[in-house]
């Protein structure tokens, strides 16, 4: 649960744009994999099975989930709660809206309500619904920020971490065990983590592999540890050994993109503008083709309650930048002369500018061979 | 998010035994008299795809598409860049990039089956809207039927490879659960030597609950941040290897272990021997409750009986599952969980390592 008031500050921010838009009740569905709308609303993180909190605007939230050890932990956690578990908790969802009668009610979010429950009267309801809820989550309170910036810490450190544990002959699944066992000693229940290792015929990351690490690799990572529920996130690329002249001079094009990423972000900016700014170093570079979708997915995207938020840093992206939204800033993409490498900062968007929460220096890191 | 180890060993899971997984369903398919049976994937529901060809979505979600003859389609939400890796972890025919993956199941179905008239979907009642909807309102929609008893008729009992990957999820589980530090006081600094056991030991996932101080709460709590730990707590490990689910519960007692826990034990095993596919309906003894979960769908483990529950669907002797034990005793709470191999009628169920 949060420390602070984070989801108080959450609760007060809903209601009132529950009562803006007309809603009494709003039933809210997420899982394992989607569990960052139920955590702004209700403030809880599914494990296993499908989860819905009925938000009363005016009244105390109740909960459905599939497990009566997920009923009993979320009863523990927040002893306010109403819930209940079922074998069969889409069906007993239903039946309580159904219960509902008259009042107005509304489902969202579209990525995680169930096709069951997608039915008449409430249909016309979720993607209004989820649009408010996306909305919400987009600024956030000073008590996200705060979660956000202990993330960022965690971020750095598990980097270190990381470094440490990126030895020759190591496979990649022992690093990613390493970060883990770090993560876990700071109470940090949830992270991101993909990697890559090797040359020129890596072209992304991915879960770890049991490739044993070899001398003169491009070892990248991407690692985004959660703290109260939000995700900071950060990228580095290392080099077993030495980094060669041609490593060095593909470093410096993403140390350059990554920092007019960075200067383009500011209120009133688009995310366009962020990806483009990375982007043109690459073409001025003669390295166009990489920034397309043949060898790169986004060029930086949100940060909050999940892991890859809106917006999508892409130069197609047109939303506008604004105080207190935050993103990591990351131009990863393919290098045709040393393979995938990958780089970038989380930031927060302040008044005039932004702030960069990750501390890492933004260096070409090397891990000795022996 | 998936974490640990992803990969594909043949020898452990050799391609013949998905196809033969395959086979199976797609004779079902036919008897059933369907176009194509859909299955949806994700980091919360990856079972029921893994089973079928050991394909894990660390992280977005996909829908194989699988036909009354031929190879399983992967429509895919993850980049194109990622679809040599899926190729290296799972056994499939075609992967087809799917940002939207409704419209890509209509585009697919347009182009393979434009005169399907009955598509099945696994668990079509929990299918997100967001991948349901471009079906739902295309020419397709009124041919939308559930197909989770289908898929479910042939996913119980376990193979052999199954088995033999449970057991290596166990022994990862047992191996992780010896390196929790005996003098450990607080609950971070067993879940970190958990962690570290576990992934180094080659797990995929590792999710572990902790009821830190029995005295005070026998809840398993997903700890955010850190706790105290009592000089009598438990700890609940689920581990995946290849995409095999395992869950354990150990009651840990940092003096020396209550006679209690010992007769409790006892009692375990005896409950368990008296489980089968006929009786479900455990009586572990008064102030008890238990949970009894097996993987038959997506979720990697679903419960299937409890003692609050009737059971609601048979199960066959030789399904791998899981028992939970919760018992109320004298000197307090003690939880147990193992995993087992189901009996067959008349013979005794028995604990998987």
């Amino acid at each position: 649960m949060n420390p602070g008031n984070a989801h108080a500050e959450r609760r007060v921010r809903l209601a009132a744009a529950m009562a803006d838009e007309g809603i009494d009740i709003l039933v809210v569905a997420g899982n394992p994999w989607r569990s960052d709308y139920l955590r702004f609303a209700a403030d809880i993180t599914p494990v296993e099975g499908d989860a819905f909190a009925f938000i009363d605007r005016d009244g105390p939230t109740r909960v459905i989930v599939e497990h009566p050890a997920e009923a009993a932990r979320l009863r523990l956690e927040q002893e306010e709660l109403d819930v209940r578990w079922s074998l069969s908790a889409i069906e007993e969802t239903e039946t309580a809206i159904r219960e509902l009668g008259k009042r107005r009610i509304a489902l969202a979010p579209r990525a995680a309500v169930p096709y069951r429950l997608a039915r008449e009267p409430l249909l016309a309801s979720i993607a209004p619904a989820t649009a408010l809820l996306d909305r919400l989550m987009l600024r956030k309170s000073p008590s996200e920020i705060a979660a956000l910036r202990r993330a960022a810490v965690l971020a750095d450190e598990g980097y270190a971490v990381f470094l440490k544990a990126a030895r020759v002959g190591r496979p990649e699944y022992a690093l990613v065990a390493e970060v883990e066992a770090f993560f876990r000693s700071r109470g940090c229940p949830e992270n991101f983590q993909i990697l890559g290792s090797g040359g020129r015929e890596v072209r992304g990351m991915h879960p770890p592999t049991e490739r044993r690490l070899a001398p003169g690799d491009l070892v990248t990572t991407e690692l985004t540890p959660c703290v109260d529920g939000y995700y900071a996130q950060i990228c580095r690329t290392l080099v077993l050994g030495e980094p060669s002249k041609t490593q060095e001079r593909a470093f410096a094009v993403y140390s350059e993109a990554l920092e007019a990423g960075i200067a383009a972000v500011r209120p009133g900016a688009k995310a366009s503008d962020v990806a483009r700014a990375q982007n043109e170093v690459f073409r001025r570079h003669g390295l166009g083709d990489y920034v397309t979708s043949e060898y790169t997915r986004v060029r930086g995207h949100g940060l909050g309650l999940y892991v890859d938020g809106r917006p999508a840093v892409l130069e197609d992206v047109d939303l506008n930048l604004e105080p207190d939204m935050t993103l990591v800033v990351h131009p990863n993409t393919y290098h045709p002369e040393v393979g995938y490498f990958v780089h970038g900062d989380s930031v927060r968007v302040t008044q005039d500018g932004c702030e960069v929460l990750t501390r890492t220096p933004r260096r070409l890191f090397s891990a000795p061979l022996g | 998010m998936r974490r640990g180890l992803i990969s594909w060993s043949r020898d452990e899971v050799p391609p013949s035994v998905l196809d033969h997984r395959v086979a199976r369903f797609q004779e079902k398919i036919q008897a059933a008299k369907l176009d194509a049976v859909l299955v949806y994937t994700s980091f919360a529901r990856p079972s029921a795809v893994a089973w079928l060809t050991h394909f894990v979505p660390y992280w977005n979600e996909a829908l194989l598409v699988i036909q009354p003859s031929g190879a399983p389609v992967l429509l895919a939400a993850f980049s194109k860049r990622v679809h040599d890796w899926i190729r290296s972890v799972s056994h499939l025919g075609e992967v087809r990039s799917a940002p939207d993956l409704g419209r890509a199941a209509v585009t697919f179905l347009e182009e393979r089956l434009p005169k399907a008239s009955s598509i099945g979907v696994l668990e079509l009642d929990a299918l997100p809207w967001s991948v349901a909807e471009p079906m739902v309102k295309s020419r397709y929609g009124p041919a939308l039927v559930d197909a989770t008893g289908l898929y479910a008729s042939i996913r119980q009992p376990a193979d052999e490879v199954e088995i033999r990957l449970a057991q290596r999820a166990a022994t990862i589980a047992v191996q992780a659960f010896k390196k929790i530090p005996t003098r450990a006081t607080r609950a971070s600094e067993l879940l970190s030597a958990l962690e570290r056991s576990a992934r180094l030991d080659g797990a995929e996932e590792v999710l572990p609950r902790v009821a830190p101080d029995l005295r005070a709460d026998a809840t398993l709590c997903r700890l955010e941040g850190d706790a105290l730990l009592g000089e009598r707590y438990a700890v609940e490990l689920s581990i995946a290897y290849k995409a095999t689910w395992v869950r354990f519960t150990r009651c840990i007692a940092t003096q020396a272990v209550p006679q209690s826990w010992r007769s409790a034990a006892d009692r375990f095993v005896e409950t368990v021997e008296r489980l089968n596919e006929a009786n479900r309906s455990l009586e572990p003894g008064k102030n008890a409750a238990w949970a009894l979960e097996t993987c038959l769908g997506s979720a990697p483990l679903s419960i299937v009986a409890t003692g609050e529950t009737p059971p609601p669907s048979a199960l066959p002797g030789g399904s791998l599952a899981c028992l939970s034990l919760h018992l109320a005793l004298d000197d307090g709470p003690w939880l147990r969980g193992e995993p087992l191999i189901l009996g067959s009628r008349g013979q005794p169920s028995r604990l998987l390592i």
